[in-house]
């Protein structure tokens, strides 16, 4: 400050006069050229599995008594008028392999199938119920089930709900349940939301490594949920 | 003038002698540097409006646009109009705007059988599909709580399970969406009045009167409004083009949004989105006016409860269940075929 510019003048009042356009220009740049780059914490958008969001159900029964070998299509009765099959079949034949019988105490074949029309079910006096109909056949056992399946409380139904302005449809027993096998087949779940994975997302993707902070584990339901804290705390999600 | 000369901002100064300020090479140099400079940090600082977008400004049109009860048919065509414009300016798809009125004799409800739910959260993603909501940032109407058998603990609830396979042992699944009560606590609060109920029992947004407080999230007790905090982004061949105004129209930024029962289908009779995928048929949606209905039967003969009944809002979102329990549920151990068949 006391040395003398060239030309005997003083340095010190020219400072401002220089630093202000300075500090301005570099804010100008600073700004255009954006170094703290913004970072969204928004996830990219997740693949939605297509079965997702299919509305076909999940069996699709022929309901009739067509049985289909090497593409010919028979009806059940082509074969079984010539063999006659013992009342008490509880097993499966070699011709039948595909079929495994898992109802309950319900274990023989002809508790449901008719013992000499092979082509109808049969109900509790013995006579016909025809394939088109197997509610009428479930309806034997599962009375509760089927009082609520015939006034719409349980089953699919489909189409319109005014049925004056469409179709409406009534989705059939087996056309959900396997009926040698009727529970609901379980099925893998579409994906779980990330509206709750907040923060920077850029790092690899580990779901076992994000958990909702409002979760409290209770046993092992699920065993990537049995390393968490028992008691509610911050949990921050990161290992 | 001696002073002026050695002094630095001489340029600045008036002379002594009264004549006009006399501006110096120096001196026009110096502050028109620094007026160039504040011009630049200026425009630097404005320079994110690059980024921004021709819809992102509302149009005059928009701007006045009044509020949707007080809109004559007239303004709702033209705001109609204007909604398909946009839409298919943005996203290169001819939609198909309808504004369908509430029908009459018919009061919507819905019930869900929980004990036949499993889980599969296929209802999640086909009210995504149907209801044009933004994919990223994520947002979804319906949450599927799994829950342990024996108790219906919501702060226990998870919603993020991911097994392989549902339904899970000794678990539940609770899904939840907007339960379009008829106390609704949400359109209590809205200052605007941009939520309210209609005569069919929807509660219903106008998006472009919504001032995005979020005051309606925080009053809903079901977690049922979702916020669009971000410019949502929907892939173009994703939109569904069948959409209206109260319902399912792109919404933009910083509004709220919620579940309508998809009134853009049930006003005109079809189901809801949600109701025709699920593939337990646990879900069941109808007018309770219609006694024939099923909603009705199962108001009538059904364990049914709502959720949070305490809390006084009335839903019109029902759960049931059978009376036999859920050991249907039970899970299946891969079946192996014995040998010789089982006896």
């Amino acid at each position: 400050m006391s040395e003398p510019a060239p030309g005997g003048k003083p340095v010190a009042g020219s400072l401002p006069r220089f630093v202000v356009p300075l500090i301005l220009f570099a804010l100008a740049g600073g700004l255009w050229a954006n170094p703290w780059h913004f970072v969204s914490p928004v996830p990219p958008p997740i693949n939605v599995p297509a079965w997702a969001t299919d509305i076909t159900p999940v069996r699709k029964p022929k309901l009739s008594p067509e049985y289909k070998v090497a593409g010919y299509s028979y009806r059940c009765s082509d074969c079984h008028k010539l063999f006659p099959s013992s009342p008490e079949a509880n097993d499966s034949p070699f011709q039948h392999r595909d079929v495994v019988l898992r109802h309950g105490i319900n274990t023989r074949c002809f508790n449901c199938h008719h013992l000499t029309n092979r082509d109808a079910y049969v109900d509790d006096w013995g006579h016909e119920i025809p394939a088109t109909t197997p509610q009428l056949l479930c309806g034997k056992c599962h009375g509760p089930v089927y009082r609520d399946w015939l006034s719409g409380a349980h089953g699919r139904t489909e189409g319109y709900w005014d049925k004056s302005r469409g179709p409406q449809m009534r989705r059939k027993c087996i056309e959900c349940h396997d009926p040698h096998q009727p529970p609901f087949p379980p099925m893998p779940p579409a994906p779980p939301p990330n509206t709750l994975r907040m923060g920077r997302q850029d790092y690899p993707h580990k779901p076992a490594a994000i958990k909702n902070p409002l979760h409290v584990s209770r046993g092992e339901s699920d065993a990537e949920a049995s390393d968490a804290p028992a008691l509610p705390g911050p949990v921050n999600g990161k290992p | 003038m001696p002073a002026n000369e050695s002094h630095p901002m001489a340029g600045a100064l008036p002379p002594d002698d009264g004549r006009p300020p006399q501006l110096t090479r120096r001196g026009f140099l110096s502050k028109g540097a620094v007026a160039l400079a504040g011009a630049s940090a200026v425009a630097a600082a404005l320079s994110p409006l690059r980024e921004l977008k021709p819809g992102d400004i509302p149009s005059l049109e928009q701007f006045l646009q009044k509020h949707y009860k007080e809109m004559t048919a007239d303004e709702k065509h033209a705001a109609i109009a204007r909604i398909a414009r946009e839409v298919a300016a943005r996203y290169g798809v001819q939609p198909n705007v309808a504004d369908p009125p509430p029908l009459s004799g018919v009061e919507f409800v819905y019930a869900l059988n929980i004990s036949r739910c499993i889980g599969c959260r296929k209802c999640v993603y086909a009210c995504v599909a149907e209801n044009n909501p933004s994919r990223a940032p994520e947002i979804q109407y319906i949450r599927v709580l799994k829950m342990e058998k024996g108790s219906i603990n919501i702060e226990t609830a998870d919603h993020h399970y991911d097994p392989p396979v549902v339904p899970g042992p000794d678990s539940y699944y609770m899904p939840v969406q907007c339960h379009q009560c008829a106390k609704p606590p949400c359109v209590k609060v809205c200052p605007v009045e941009a939520t309210w109920q209609e005569p069919d029992g929807i509660t219903v947004i106008d998006y472009d009167w919504c001032i995005g407080c979020r005051y309606c999230a925080a009053a809903c007790p079901y977690w049922a409004r979702r916020f669009n905090f971000a410019e949502p982004q929907i892939p173009a061949e994703k939109l569904n083009p069948d959409m209206s105004y109260l319902s399912n129209r792109p919404r933009p930024k910083g509004v709220m949004e919620k579940c309508t029962f998809c009134l853009q289908r049930t006003r005109v009779g079809r189901m809801p989105a949600c109701v025709e995928v699920c593939p337990t048929g646990s879900r069941k949606f109808g007018n309770v006016l219609d006694p024939e209905s099923e909603v009705a039967y199962i108001l009538k003969h059904k364990r049914a409860f709502v959720l949070k009944e305490d809390v006084g809002t009335l839903p019109r979102f029902f759960y049931y269940f059978d009376e036999r329990g859920s050991r249907y549920h039970e899970p299946i151990a891969p079946i192996q075929p014995e040998p010789g068949g089982g006896a």
